[in-house]
């Protein structure tokens, strides 16, 4: 009994006697699967060059999602080489809340990386001088202004008849700041919080953590060799990278985590680079190390950035330790001028004694990108794709959404990898640009007038196009719900309220009257007053962000 | 605040321990912590929780006593009205000290001198005009041993029930007759539904360690929560006559 059969891989018709034969004779079939029914360009190997935070947390985010299993009817691999003679860069000793969420997504708990990465607890960012150089301050808070989803407060604000800033006036975060309190108490679950919270931590410390967690429990496979060359398939594709202890390791997908060296993406496939020194100057850092005075000095819960004539000064506190950095404009100062105003500062807050033992670290970038992050087989993460000065600790986060993609769309065959990574860097270019315009937005608002850097960071030639539109928008109306342009925008509307008021941005009144004006009026006054009231109840409520570290190193947090 | 001395017969000859039962000698507290060796007797006037300590975040097997800070439902003038008053209450003011670090040095009982209960006039005196210790303390001691031995196996027990995850928050919405509300937070109790998928290896292991027993205590003492919220109810019935 032979029946007709359309055959829906080629589209033609045959009889067969039995469905088991029915693509037997299928060429286009036997081009697609293997005999074993498995798909032939099933994408099964991933290669990660580099370890350091950017290779490391990809392996995990991706084992985490991935089950590791080369003798599966279906194998997945993961392998990580690292070069044992390039030290890391150790970037970014800054994250954002979103590193929680990764963290637990990972299986680390939280006490492991508290004890074991130095790290303290870090709610925002603290800016000093960068309005007009004179001392004044102003605060970007991780937690949303209060009632943020049903009501924009900023207009409100501006009418209040007292100067309260505008962040200490919607959140009740930033009163834990001047305190350097915790944004939780021992009693807290792990990753839970009181207020919203990341972390500072010690970036070396942090690779080796996550290092041994993907070698230990997610089975990444962990290769210590140099790469010396990459070599090509016939379609142009990396087919393997050739190694000095390992030979040759051969992959489906290549990522390139090998820093400002961009071994893959930049050098094998020379996809070039997009320079955004015309918005940012900042292209060096000075990077230092200082001692706390006393053991028990208090942690500060934020990032200290302190403006200078040609850039500014990172002050991040951890348990064991201060980092210190000055990042600026070589075009702008020389490197003994922005070394003698790094161990001014150092000088100011911690002592003559220890800036004498200052011996800063010289980090020369090209702040940019690539103008594809994903190429054929290859797709970069962490400073191979592209770096900007830390002002918003964007880089680490960049590779938690980098990684984070990869996980949740991993190409299933290389017929599909290009539909992925098309969509991927249009992605990623569009965040790449946000970043730029929302560190820029940081310098454009400035009125320092202390030098051509701030000038020329004023000039509208240095300004994105889409920022100086969004901030002739925003002097009519205050940023809102619907300038998000994508769900996944890197930045939140509020954080743009809180640097526009922050920096003393005027947005005018409505110049249409609302039809609910003394509804929301009132509704506004009694936030402002639940928001006093709440700050000090967190002030009395929450412990030190010193206290509560010890707690952790002493207790460690309920996972419950 | 406390502080606590080790006790000494040359010290504290003259010292005097207040007896019986008020808010005025330290007994008006909302919960106090109780071990599984405990549970048997708790269980039959007592709702078993699990609570956090604020100071260090460990769990620990808690007896509730009443809905807000301060309220101990069972204390009744100078009277404590349940036939078992919990092990932890008993013993005060004294405490079993391991000198700190892991506990290493020898258990020595401590005396809490700013306790409501020590005084030179009214109560049992601790030790006779010899220094020799008196019936009411050898019997503290005694109690005091057996405290010690059942929160050791107590520690055990709390990491026992994280690492099988039979731990749950809860949180207790409460009516009274008086139409008030009450929202009791900050309290855990055993995951019952999990106990019940436990097999093999897991279920022998927690039996051997002497676990499964104060698991199924601890469920069994949850209805006892009616009869304090009855005992809430009636201090309001009686506030109003």
């Amino acid at each position: 009994m032979f029946a007709e059969f359309v055959c829906h891989v080629c589209g033609d018709r045959r009889l067969i006697r039995h469905f088991n034969t029915a693509f037997a004779n299928c060429n286009r079939a036997a081009e697609l699967w293997d005999t074993r029914g498995n798909m032939k360009d099933r994408i099964s190997r991933v290669i990660i060059v580099g370890g350091g935070s950017a290779g490391w947390l990809s392996a995990a985010v991706i084992a985490a999602e991935h089950c590791i299993d080369s003798r599966a009817e279906q194998p997945f691999e993961l392998c990580l080489i690292e070069s044992p003679d390039i030290p890391t860069i150790g970037v970014g000793e800054g994250t954002w809340p979103s590193m929680r969420a990764t963290l637990q997504r990972i299986g680390l708990s939280e006490t492991d990386v508290v004890r074991e990465c130095d790290a303290s607890f870090k709610q925002g960012t603290y800016f000093r001088d960068w309005q007009s150089g004179r001392g004044e301050t102003y605060s970007h808070p991780f937690t949303v202004p209060i009632g943020y989803a049903d009501i924009n407060l900023a207009p409100h604000w501006a009418t209040l008849p007292d100067e309260a800033a505008f962040a200490d006036a919607v959140t009740a975060q930033t009163a834990l700041f001047s305190d350097c309190l915790a944004p939780k108490q021992i009693t807290t679950p792990e990753y839970a919080y009181v207020t919203n919270y990341a972390y500072h931590l010690d970036a070396g410390k942090f690779a080796a953590l996550l290092a041994r967690h993907c070698i230990e429990e997610l089975g990444v496979k962990h290769i210590l060799a140099n790469v010396s060359q990459v070599q090509s398939a016939e379609n142009g594709d990396i087919q393997s990278v050739t190694t000095d202890a390992a030979g040759e390791v051969a992959g489906d997908l290549f990522i390139d985590c090998t820093g400002t060296k961009s071994l893959l993406l930049g050098e094998h496939f020379k996809v070039p680079f997009q320079s955004c020194k015309t918005y940012l100057f900042n292209d060096t850092a000075l990077a230092t190390q200082v001692p706390y005075a006393e053991e028990n000095e208090v942690i500060q819960s934020c990032t200290q950035a302190t403006a200078q004539p040609a850039g500014w000064i990172w002050d991040i506190g951890l348990p064991t330790r201060r980092g210190i950095g000055h990042v600026y404009s070589s075009d702008h100062i020389s490197e003994d001028e922005a070394t003698d105003q790094l161990l001014a500062y150092v000088r100011n807050v911690a002592g003559v004694q220890d800036a004498t033992a200052v011996v800063p670290r010289k980090i020369s970038f090209r702040p940019g990108h690539r103008k594809e992050i994903w190429y054929r087989n290859c797709v970069a993460i962490g400073m191979s794709s592209g770096f900007v000065e830390p002002l918003e600790a964007s880089a680490l986060v960049m590779i938690e959404l980098a990684a984070g993609m990869i996980a949740e769309q991993l190409p299933a065959t290389r017929e599909v990898m290009d539909i992925v990574a098309k969509r991927y860097n249009r992605k990623f270019l569009r965040h790449w640009d946000q970043i730029v315009e929302f560190l820029k937005l940081h310098y454009v608002l400035s009125s320092r007038d202390d030098s051509a850097y701030w000038q020329d960071n004023r000039a509208a030639s240095s300004t994105p196009d889409r920022l100086s539109e969004l901030l002739l928008l925003w002097r009519h109306r205050s940023p809102w719900h619907q300038d998000v342009e994508a769900v996944d925008d890197l930045f939140p509307t509020a954080s743009y309220q809180y640097i526009l008021y922050g920096m003393g941005f005027a947005t005018k009144p409505r110049s249409t009257a609302c039809r609910e004006q003394d509804k929301k009026r009132r509704q506004a006054t009694e936030l402002f007053e639940k928001n006093a009231a709440r700050a000090t109840q967190l002030q009395q409520a929450l412990p030190g962000n010193r206290e509560l570290l010890n707690k952790v190193r002493e207790f460690g947090f309920p996972k419950l | 605040m406390s502080q606590y001395e080790v006790l000494n017969n040359e010290k504290h000859r003259q010292l005097r321990i207040k007896t019986g039962h008020s808010a005025a000698l330290g007994d008006a507290v909302m919960h106090v912590m109780t071990y599984p060796m405990e549970f048997r007797d708790i269980q039959s006037y007592y709702p078993i929780l699990f609570t956090k300590d604020p100071g260090t975040g460990g769990f620990f097997a808690a007896a509730v006593l009443g809905f807000e800070a301060d309220q101990n439902l069972f204390l009744h003038g100078d009277d404590w009205d349940a036939p078992y008053v919990p092990a932890l209450v008993q013993r005060q003011p004294f405490l079993i000290a391991t000198g700190g670090d892991g506990g290493n040095q020898a258990p020595v009982v401590s005396l809490d001198m700013d306790h409501p209960r020590v005084n030179q006039d009214d109560g049992e005196a601790l030790f006779d005009a010899d220094g020799n210790s008196t019936a009411f303390l050898n019997q503290k001691i005694a109690l005091l041993d057996t405290l010690h031995r059942g929160l050791q196996h107590s520690k055990g027990f709390v990491d026992t029930l994280l690492q099988h995850e039979l731990l749950e928050q809860i949180t207790l919405d409460i009516t009274f007759n008086d139409n008030s509300k009450k929202s009791v937070q900050g309290y855990y109790s055993i995951a019952e539904e999990r106990v019940y998928q436990l097999q093999g290896d897991v279920l022998e292991s927690l039996n051997q360690a002497g676990y499964l027993q104060p698991i199924f205590m601890a469920v069994a003492s949850l209805p006892r929560m009616r009869d304090i919220i009855e005992r809430r109810n009636q201090l309001q019935v009686q506030q109003e006559v």
